[in-house]
């Protein structure tokens, strides 16, 4: 009684973990097929799609939760034939399979929830499995999952091992007594066998069956040996015998010349991390020994640890320089395991608040840090400045680390949607092929996650709107398939992120009736072109002739453009007619800490992003004179470069010093000076946001606290570029209060 | 009791403890009558559809119980499935055209 209560302690205790791990699991699934759907026939993908599907029935069978488990059954029954070529993904399945995985997803998440009722899908699930059932042509047997059907399963790896085949096996098999009675049939075990290859001198030791008198029928005697001239694996002979393993005897001797041939089959594996599913697959072990000595293993664990290798070369008798190259093989596999997809080693799994808090405190930290530093400096004592300034130091490695521990390759979130790319095109009746590119660059977690809601209104708006039927774009003389392409780079300190289709482009004349009809622009006033398309983002604004299910609400656009300004980033549209559209995305790396250069213009502090300073020169007397919003020009290396002066911008109220400098700032593909009375240093700068009162203060994205208690305002160089560049053509009021919006409705 | 016996239809685990009462009872008969020199057991294979490794085990082991009496077991006319279950499962030696070659008293 009380085992089973400790028993029900634990898998409540474990169930949210599987389920985490098993939604990961699906989504991988997910991700799997789609990439398939470019490279069907890649073995490597199909071998992980089916490990995904068999790992989320396997614990969950662990976890009791039949419906999980009964239900993916029949996905990995259909996996597994395309795992091992007998059929081939088309789109119909992969469309069936993505429909299946929904579904194991609805089941996990169901059995999370003990409110949660999943009989509305039932019958959804039936139909599935029924389909499942057509495009794998089983018979509709539910004894498939028996556990004998499972271990079978999870001894596959579902690799062809075609060079083994140079001499034959030797079996040598009993079977258990109560066989029979299992409902197995040896006859049909060795009829399997004989499909793998040629049964050579069967001898059955028909003396081991009683005679008439003695024989109780239903007890199995059968006992037989013989050699098999076969190019399978020895796991995949193994698995004929699985039905029957518990109660059968049986010994694989692999053909003898095989020691060279095994050496090279090593390293020619694909993907495997475990040194005895190394070995296994080369056929230099059988799944039983392994087991044996892993077994063994586990109980010497008390004593000596063991080496698995040396279990083996000693229990297995596999020769010393097997193992030697499988532990190779294993190392270089661990070292690229980091890249590869499919891959569940070695991480650790952290709630997010846990990292948030040590973040928090890493920013008290840094302040502090800086207080303490400036302290020191005060006091001009030689080895205190010396001890302070290496505290600084390792704050800021910490720093660099634990917001490392936060960064995650975009590309994850970017997967993502190509389940919708896919589902929206099919639905709106157009071909699309999406691209992503620069997958890997990394963006804090919480930026990952706030921007996929945006970006997913972008993309449903790009194939909705942006990119045409295919018979249109024939018409204009377009391939018939569209191009979607994501991208993501570094620059500058931020991240850009770009969506680009190859569809009819945005139409500025549509949208600025529109932005009339809607009082968005005076009548009779026409912005500048590229203004124009910016009023998209305004609010309210939507040019949808109907309304759609997937865009055309007219909630889209504003709402995005506020989310990412909510990240401190900015959003941008241009558009060539019939060419297509590209839609910006800047993005800081981090919410949190960035490296600031710390400037003063009279007694006001100011921080530059460190990535964006490119050089600070002299400010030399100009013949160009500051205009009313602060700007003028300078010539740098022959090149003319527009200069902000924040006094003039800001309305800073202190006399203008004799000697200054101009910081050059890289933003973006623009670069601007900004002229500064003082240049303080680097500064590690933990970002506070600007209050409500200073939020809609136009080139600045927060402030902070410096060491001795002062606030700095943090500069969006992007923001401050567009105010350094800003062309003549418009004529806003001078002053802070023109920089609230550059919108360009306002105009 | 003569010296022939038939085979049924199904020779499989569902029909073999039914089958070796019989056959022992047969066994018995042959025992006690006067078939019990005869050197040969001929027993009719045409019938056998159905056949699994239980129904040849339970052959094989008529085969020694009668082998013990000094006889020899031939299958007549074995069907299809049967020999080829015989041939699958090495014994076609014993139960198979061999058996008239096999031990005389």
């Amino acid at each position: 009684m009380s085992t089973a209560d400790q028993d029900a302690g634990f898998i409540a205790e474990a169930l949210p973990a599987f389920i985490s791990e098993a939604q990961e699991q699906s989504m991988m699934l997910e991700q799997l097929l789609l990439q398939l759907e470019d490279a069907p026939d890649d073995g490597e993908l199909l071998g992980a799609l089916f490990r995904c599907a068999h790992t989320i029935k396997g614990s969950a069978g662990m976890f009791g939760l039949d419906k999980v488990v009964a239900f993916t059954h029949h996905v990995e029954t259909l996996l597994d034939r395309l795992r091992d070529g007998q059929m081939r993904l088309s789109p119909a399945l992969s469309t069936l399979l993505l429909r299946c995985n929904d579904q194991i997803r609805l089941l996990v998440a169901a059995a999370g929830d003990p409110l949660a009722s999943t009989e509305e899908s039932a019958a959804e699930r039936e139909a599935l499995v029924e389909a499942l059932r057509d495009a794998s042509g089983s018979e509709p047997a539910g004894a498939a999952t028996t556990p004998d059907n499972a271990a079978r399963e999870s001894t596959a790896t579902g690799m062809p091992c075609s060079t083994a085949g140079s001499g034959p096996w030797q079996l040598s098999v009993q079977f258990g007594a109560d066989t029979f009675r299992n409902g197995m049939d040896p006859l049909a075990v060795l009829s399997y066998v004989a499909s793998l290859g040629t049964i050579v001198n069967l001898v059955s030791e028909a003396e081991d069956i009683p005679d008439l008198e003695q024989l109780d029928p239903e007890n199995c005697h059968w006992r037989f040996e013989f050699a098999l001239q076969t190019a399978a694996s020895a796991e995949t002979i193994e698995a004929a015998f699985s039905f029957v393993r518990d109660d059968c005897t049986l010994e694989l001797v692999p053909p003898h010349v095989l020691r060279p041939d095994v050496l090279d089959l090593i390293d020619a594996l694909p993907d495997n991390t475990r040194l005895g599913e190394i070995l296994v697959t080369v056929g230099a072990v059988q799944p039983a020994q392994l087991a044996e000595a892993l077994a063994a293993q586990a109980d010497a664990s008390n004593g000596r640890p063991a080496q698995l290798g040396e279990l083996l070369q000693e229990r297995a008798g596999v020769e010393p320089q097997v193992i030697s190259a499988a532990l190779r093989k294993q190392q270089k596999l661990r070292e690229s395991a980091a890249h590869t997809i499919g891959d569940d080693s070695r991480y650790i799994r952290v709630q997010a608040d846990r990292l948030d808090a040590v973040i928090n405190l890493l920013g008290e930290l840094v302040i502090a840090g800086a207080g303490a530093a400036l302290l020191a400096r005060q006091t001009r004592q030689g080895s205190l400045i010396e001890a302070s300034e290496q505290v600084g130091h390792l704050i800021e490695e910490i720093r660099n680390g634990t917001l490392q521990l936060r960064m995650v390759p975009i590309g994850e979130t970017f997967s993502r949607f190509r389940r919708v790319v896919r589902d929206t095109a099919g639905e709106l009746g157009k071909e699309v092929h999406l691209e992503v590119l620069g997958g890997d660059t990394e963006l804090d977690k919480s930026m990952v996650e706030r921007i996929a809601d945006p970006l997913m209104h972008l993309v449903r708006n790009a194939l909705d709107h942006g990119l045409e039927q295919p018979v249109e774009r024939m018409a204009a003389g377009k391939p018939a398939e569209g191009r979607l392409t994501l991208a993501a780079c570094h620059e500058a300190g931020s991240i850009l992120i770009r969506i680009l289709d190859d569809g009819r482009g945005i139409q500025r004349e549509r949208v600025l009736a529109r932005a009339r009809e809607r009082g968005l622009v005076e009548p009779g006033v026409t912005p500048p072109d590229d203004e124009i398309l910016q009023l998209i983002f305004e609010p309210g604004f939507s040019t949808a002739e109907r309304v759609t299910n997937l865009s055309g609400r007219g909630v889209g656009m504003d709402v995005v453009r506020r989310n990412i300004e909510a990240l401190r980033g900015t959003v941008s549209i241009s558009s060539e007619p019939g060419q297509g559209s590209s839609i910006e995305i800047r993005l800081p790396l981090t919410l949190a800490i960035i490296d600031g250069f710390l400037v003063g213009v009279g007694s006001s502090k100011f921080i530059l992003p460190l990535d964006a300073v490119v050089e600070v020169i002299e400010n030399r007397p100009s013949l160009s004179r500051i205009d009313a919003r602060g700007r003028r020009v300078v010539e740098l290396r022959g090149q003319v470069l527009p200069v902000v002066s924040l006094r003039a911008l800001y309305a800073l109220d202190s006399p203008e010093l004799e000697r200054s400098s101009v910081v050059v700032i890289k933003a973006g593909t623009r670069r601007y000076g900004v002229l500064v009375d003082q240049l303080l240093g680097q500064h590690q700068t933990v970002i506070k946001p600007l209050g409500r009162l200073l939020g809609s203060l136009r080139g600045m994205s927060g402030s902070t606290i410096l060491g001795n208690g002062e606030v700095a305002l943090i500069f969006d160089v992007n923001a401050l570029g567009d105010l350094a560049a800003t062309g003549t053509a418009s004529a806003e009021p001078q002053g802070v209060t023109s920089l609230s919006r550059s919108g360009a409705a306002h105009v | 009791m003569t010296a022939t016996l038939t085979l049924p239809a199904e020779l499989t685990i569902y029909s073999v403890t039914q089958l070796r009462t019989a056959w022992l009872d047969a066994l018995l008969e042959r025992r006690q009558s006067a078939a019990a020199g005869t050197a040969l057991l001929s027993i009719d294979a045409a019938a056998v559809d159905e056949v699994d490794a239980a129904g040849v085990q339970l052959l094989v082991a008529l085969a020694k119980s009668l082998r013990a009496d000094g006889t020899s077991l031939e299958l007549r006319n074995a069907s299809g499935p049967l020999s080829q279950a015989c041939q699958r499962l090495g014994v076609c030696a014993l139960l198979g055209a061999a058996a008239p070659a096999g031990k005389q008293a």
